[in-house]
């Protein structure tokens, strides 16, 4: 990725921090193992859905947790519809 | 018959306590974590059994200390104002869970102060061994106490009626009925169905799931209100 993004996070109670592919990739992955996914799928849908992901950042130097989270869950839903759904709820269930 | 109208009415009410969802959800979540961080399914079973066993101790401790305060404030005889303010709580918690269990967004957010949501939240994401799901369990009855109050009130004022003997029956009785939905929801990860499925049914019937309980509250309040109230008031005036 050629710049550093700024994820500002939900409300903006808490500080602004730098885009981590490896903390998205990490929770793509939990949410894929989640739905029982074998671990490679797991990896290979994580790593798909960063790459995308990081194409939608190139033009964007700040971006909002809920709209990252947005992007990540329409790339997952091409990929894995059931992780998804787990991912895109997973604030909604309590 | 005394006693089986009690037991049943005990019974009742359990089942209304386990239409309440926010154990099933944070039992869901929890789950949730543990497969996704690659947890052994013997540890996931140990965490999960944990959790369940928490929930199954506060709701007999709670059950149990309801009764034991009644049983020393009214020795046994319950006067008619104490079953007539029971039913009143049951059916105004009837009318609200109808109203406002759920939250009007998607997903299965359930009407909790969010300060408490979100505290649970992170403690179910922090949960790695049995003795922290075991304690998860005590504080998610806890956090869900202004919708399970009733149906225990209830329970408790038509236990202390009973024999000893009956009395630990019905406690054993509430607090395995109020776990159904649980102990499903437990053996359904613990065979190894997808969570996904399991959450998006819960989502699909939840107005249901919120209808069913507080009609099961409306019912259960003019139910006893007949029997308790209405029946002895009755007697009382001689016109049977």
């Amino acid at each position: 990725m050629g710049q550093a993004v700024d994820i500002v996070k939900r409300g903006g109670a808490r500080p602004t921090e730098r885009f981590s592919r490896d903390k998205l990739h990490a929770s793509i992955r939990a949410a894929c193992l989640s739905v029982r996914s074998p671990e490679g799928e797991a990896e290979t849908t994580a790593s798909n859905v960063c790459d995308a992901v990081i194409i939608w950042l190139e033009t964007r130097p700040e971006v909002t947790s809920h709209d990252l989270r947005r992007k990540a869950t329409d790339t997952l839903e091409t990929f894995h519809p059931e992780a998804a759904y787990l991912y895109k709820h997973h604030r909604l269930v309590i | 018959m005394e006693i089986v109208s009690s037991l049943s009415i005990i019974a009742f009410a359990a089942l209304i306590h386990a239409s309440f969802q926010l154990s099933v959800s944070v039992l869901t979540l929890l789950s949730g974590h543990a497969i996704g961080s690659k947890t052994a399914h013997g540890k996931l079973l140990r965490l999960t059994n944990g959790f369940v066993f928490g929930v199954a101790v506060m709701t007999l401790l709670l059950l149990s200390f309801i009764s034991l305060i009644f049983l020393h404030s009214f020795s046994g005889n319950v006067p008619l104002i104490a079953w007539a303010s029971a039913c009143g709580l049951l059916i105004g918690l009837g009318v609200a869970v109808w109203s406002f269990y759920y939250r009007r967004e998607t997903g299965t957010s359930l009407w909790l102060p969010r300060g408490i949501a979100r505290y649970l939240t992170e403690r179910t994401k922090a949960t790695k061994h049995s003795a922290e799901a075991f304690g998860l369990g005590l504080s998610s009855v806890i956090a869900e106490l202004l919708f399970v109050a009733a149906p225990l009130v209830i329970s408790a004022l038509v236990l202390i009626r009973l024999e000893s003997a009956w009395q630990l029956v019905g406690i054993a009785l509430y607090t395995l009925v109020s776990l159904l939905s649980l102990l499903i929801v437990n053996a359904l990860i613990g065979s190894g169905h997808k969570l996904s499925r399991i959450q998006k049914w819960r989502e699909d019937n939840k107005r249901f799931l919120q209808f069913a309980a507080g009609s099961g509250l409306l019912i259960l309040g003019f139910y006893v209100y007949i029997e308790k109230v209405v029946t002895a008031t009755v007697y009382s005036q001689g016109v049977f």
